[in-house]
């Protein structure tokens, strides 16, 4: 059983460039292949009012040249490298990635401190940049059924503006977003001291510090940014929306709780009880909606972790002619009953089995473990986090689980969304 | 400040050699094919239990049968219902899930090598003794319904469906979803029928991925599949895929769209045709990725769309060559003249070395990238087998790709790539893209979002 089950701990290594750049590394040889990923500890919750999808514009800017490589140039020469390669934003950060054949590190690295120290930003990349974002947010929100729900609840559940407003942004904000405010946005937020770079894979140690203090060691520290306060005033009472989604082809809704921060004990009981509520055909919601009542065409959910107040969900496309509120009615008594009598053993030993599952699947590829210790490494200060948090994990007790549910799921503090289909029809 | 070396992109270290690992294969007295891999570097095990029979074998007046049988194997089983099944896989950590497509039908099961014995004897409880019991085959159905409508909303499912329509005609590979009413008629006899056909061992093969002793699991699997009764394997026969002689727009009227998703499309090759590593090569250098041509053009250069690529699509019998976007409607028709001044200059020119070494050097450097995890093994050897690829596909891939030359890019560009018969499909708001498109096409027909045919919308109002 799960608990005669140790993972073998990964071996990683830290240390701390004399310009504030913290490196992590993993070396794991059974590929040829090495994973680069910089995290800049920055996300759209640094946005200030009027610049909202400015952290995730920024992104793009990033792939538009700097010094001493050409616009576009960065996707080439990874791709030429026989490598893969991204960019993502959070509301939490910004990460750069790329993984490549074991040899071309120095490439990555070369393109890696290129752009960290020297960012080329001209209007004419900008404006094009823009568009794309905009082509973006088309595609993936406003064009898109459901597509806007999430940003519209994390507006419901958060009340301070940097937690509130979503990572995409407004047209208008993207609109107005200027040259002047990249370059602001660059050196205040994108400087050694305020980033981790890590590094997994088929790597030489010697090697490896030798290219790193090579190519970051000589980019300039900065001071850095302000203290950001996410904090969340308490609140009792249960907020509504209806929102009218043209594309939707049916009624949906969408329910949120308020969190606390990820990593806490009481954070990892309600991501357990999240697991046993929606996730998986044996799943409780799943075996009484899906099946039982055959009332929801899709059920999902999950949880939102974040550095400060984070966030779990809950929601379903029910069928036509159901009763939405006695769907909800059936969620609200599953959440009732685990904080009433608590999950059972059979529950328990289930979501330990997928703990330990997930935890060595998301070790196999080098950039899974690149992103992993580069996220604990910026927050939480430390990278071996990587190799307790299963053990954290699999610690919490049912009567946490209870306890937790009871405190934050079982309560009228929580974020409904009606989805009204407003279409032709 | 800038030193020497930050000037220039440096020189790689020494290159590290890369082997595929080989495969243990072998046979039943019944004919299934078992195929062993051991990977021993984490706790892990994955299986695929794949079947010679698609979608596209679905018989006359029972289409979406396959899909069917697939969806229901977890539903219930002599010794399982269905809440067992999905209670016993979930206890273990472990997935089971069975995916019909159109020219296969694969299950996928990966679990903590700790129980690789309990779920490959779920699998074999699934695929060897399925009920399909009648209420859950009454929820699949209404299931499926609701689902087929939900799809309906998403444009690119209806670029889809009409771009399979138009390249494909009267063959099976048209379909890309069956009706509300084939649904609606499927009966639990189908099902098994169509189960005993086409789910027997000599029209297998099982893959077995991962941290297991071989001998261990050959006895497991003679034990649960050894006396699997050998069946008789049917020859399908299908339409020919029309051709297609000129340039035809196709609009999926969706009003009010913020965008308009654009495919181009003809007919190319099957999976296992010579020419597939030079129209890779040539698909590399036109669109597959972000440094490929379209891409730089439509995003980077014009900021059209968020991305723009070109998708070779190559199956069992058949196949097509894909420009795909997603653009604001405004610049749907300038979208239009980009891809097809694209389209054209990779027949028109040939590529230069430089641009041609780039793509190569994409396609072989990430191959070993693919094979870092279990499961991008495991994909890697199931294709090779499934689209019965050379023995040595694996190992000969990368220098395959490398052979590749200009002159093989440019001939498989004027032979693939064909924009005077492409089917151009268009979903979006009709009034807004008529006027811009409708130049490039010889012919122009509108359908709704339900698929059925509908009138041009008028000009005149839209202008006003």
């Amino acid at each position: 059983m799960s608990a005669a089950f140790k993972l073998q701990p990964l071996a990683i290594e830290e240390y701390t460039l004399p310009n504030g750049l913290r490196v992590v590394l993993n070396k794991d040889g059974a590929v040829p292949v090495v994973s680069v990923a910089v995290y800049y500890n920055v996300g759209s919750r640094n946005e200030r009012e009027g610049r909202t999808g400015f952290a995730h514009l920024f992104e793009h800017m990033m792939f538009q040249g700097s010094e001493n490589v050409p616009k576009a140039g960065h996707f080439q020469y990874i791709m030429k490298a026989g490598g893969t390669m991204n960019g993502t934003t959070s509301s939490e950060r910004t990460n750069y990635y790329e993984t490549l054949p074991a040899n071309q590190l120095p490439l990555a690295l070369w393109l890696e401190s290129d752009r960290m120290r020297s960012l080329a930003v001209t209007q004419e990349n900008l404006d094009n940049q823009r568009e794309a974002v905009k082509e973006e947010k088309r595609l993936r929100y406003d064009n898109q059924p459901y597509g806007q729900i999430f940003d519209l609840i994390n507006e419901m559940i958060y009340k301070n503006f940097a937690n509130a407003h979503s990572t995409i942004g407004s047209m208008e904000h993207l609109d107005d977003a200027s040259v002047e405010d990249v370059q602001e946005f660059f050196r205040i937020y994108y400087a050694p001291n305020n980033a981790v770079l890590s590094i997994a894979g088929f790597i030489d140690d010697a090697t490896v510090k030798e290219l790193v203090e090579k190519y970051f060691g000589d980019i300039p520290p900065q001071p850095l940014p302000p203290e950001l306060n996410v904090e969340e005033p308490p609140e009792v009472a249960s907020t509504y929306r209806e929102w009218e989604d043209k594309l939707a082809p049916f009624p949906a809704f969408l329910i949120g709780w308020k969190t606390p921060k990820r990593r806490t004990p009481e954070f990892n009981a309600l991501y357990l009880a999240g697991k046993m509520l929606y996730d998986g055909d044996s799943s409780r919601l799943y075996q009484k909606l899906v099946k039982g009542d055959e009332s929801v065409i899709q059920l999902f959910g999950f949880t939102d972790e974040r550095r400060g107040p984070s966030s779990i969900f809950v929601g379903a496309i029910p069928k036509p002619d159901k009763d939405l509120s006695k769907i909800r009615d059936v969620i609200m008594h599953e959440i009732n009953d685990i904080a009433k009598n608590g999950p059972d053993p059979k529950e328990m030993q289930k979501v330990h089995n997928q703990l330990v599952n997930d935890a060595v699947r998301t070790r196999q590829s080098s950039m899974s473990r690149a992103q992993q210790i580069a996220e604990f490494a910026l927050y939480d200060g430390d990278p071996t986090v990587i190799n307790r948090e299963l053990d954290e994990l699999l610690a919490v007790t049912p009567d946490q689980i209870k306890a937790a549910v009871d405190k934050y799921l079982n309560t009228e503090n929580r974020a409904l969304l009606d989805v009204v289909p407003a279409g032709k029809g | 400040m800038n030193q020497a070396f930050q000037r220039s992109a440096p020189e790689p270290l020494p290159p590290v050699e890369f082997n595929v690992p080989g495969f243990y294969q072998t046979k039943l007295d019944n004919g299934l094919r078992i195929v062993m891999v051991q990977d021993d570097r984490l706790p892990l095990v994955s299986y695929r239990l794949a079947f010679n029979w698609g979608d596209v074998n679905d018989p006359e007046g029972l289409i979406g049968v396959t899909s069917a049988v697939a969806s229901m194997l977890n539903e219930g089983t002599i010794n399982y219902s269905s809440r067992q099944l999905a209670d016993e896989i979930e206890r273990l950590g472990a997935s089971i899930s069975v995916h019909a497509s159109d020219d296969f039908t694969i299950l996928a099961a990966s679990t903590l090598s700790l129980y690789s014995t309990e779920i490959l004897r779920l699998a074999a409880e699934m695929v060897r003794r399925p009920t399909f019991p009648e209420d859950e085959l009454d929820l699949y159905r209404r299931n499926t319904v609701e689902h087929l409508k939900f799809q309906r909303s998403q444009p690119g499912f209806l670029a889809g469906e009409q771009t399979a329509r138009l390249i494909f005609g009267e063959h099976p590979y048209a379909r890309v979803a069956p009706s509300a009413e084939d649904i609606e008629k499927l009966s639990k006899d189908d099902l098994r029928t169509t189960h005993d056909t086409a789910y027997i061992p000599n029209n297998a093969t099982l893959v077995v991925i991962g941290d297991v002793e071989r001998d261990d699991i050959m006895r497991e699997i003679q034990d649960l599949f050894g006396n699997w009764q050998t069946g008789n394997l049917v020859a399908p026969a299908f339409s020919e895929v029309p051709k297609r002689k000129s340039r035809t727009l196709t609009i999926v009227d969706r009003p009010g769209s913020a965008q308009s998703n654009i495919v181009l499309a003809n007919t190319a090759i099957r999976r296992d045709d010579p020419d597939y590593f030079p129209v890779i090569v040539m698909n590399q250098v036109l669109g597959a990725g972000a440094s490929s041509r379209v891409f730089m053009n439509l995003r980077e250069e014009k900021g059209y769309t968020y991305g723009a690529y070109t998708r070779l699509d190559a199956k069992r019998r058949g196949g097509d060559f894909e420009a795909t976007a997603e653009v604001r409607t405004a610049v749907t028709g300038d979208s239009l003249k980009e891809f097809f001044y694209e389209l054209g200059r990779i027949r028109d020119e040939k590529v230069p070395e430089a641009e041609l070494a780039d793509a190569k050097n994409f396609l072989t450097g990430v191959f070993p990238i693919r094979a870092e995890t279990q499961e991008g093994i495991t994909n890697l050897i199931v294709n090779q087998l499934l689209y019965d690829l050379p023995e040595d596909y694996l190992q000969t891939y990368r220098k395959n790709v490398e052979a590749v030359s200009a002159d093989d890019v440019q001939r498989v560009a004027q032979k693939y790539v064909r924009p005077d018969e492409m089917a151009m499909v268009i979903v979006g708001d009709a009034k807004e893209i008529v006027p811009q498109a409708s130049s490039y096409a010889v012919s122009v027909e509108i359908f709704d979002t339900d698929g059925n045919p509908a009138d041009l919308p008028d000009q005149e109002a839209a202008a006003n």
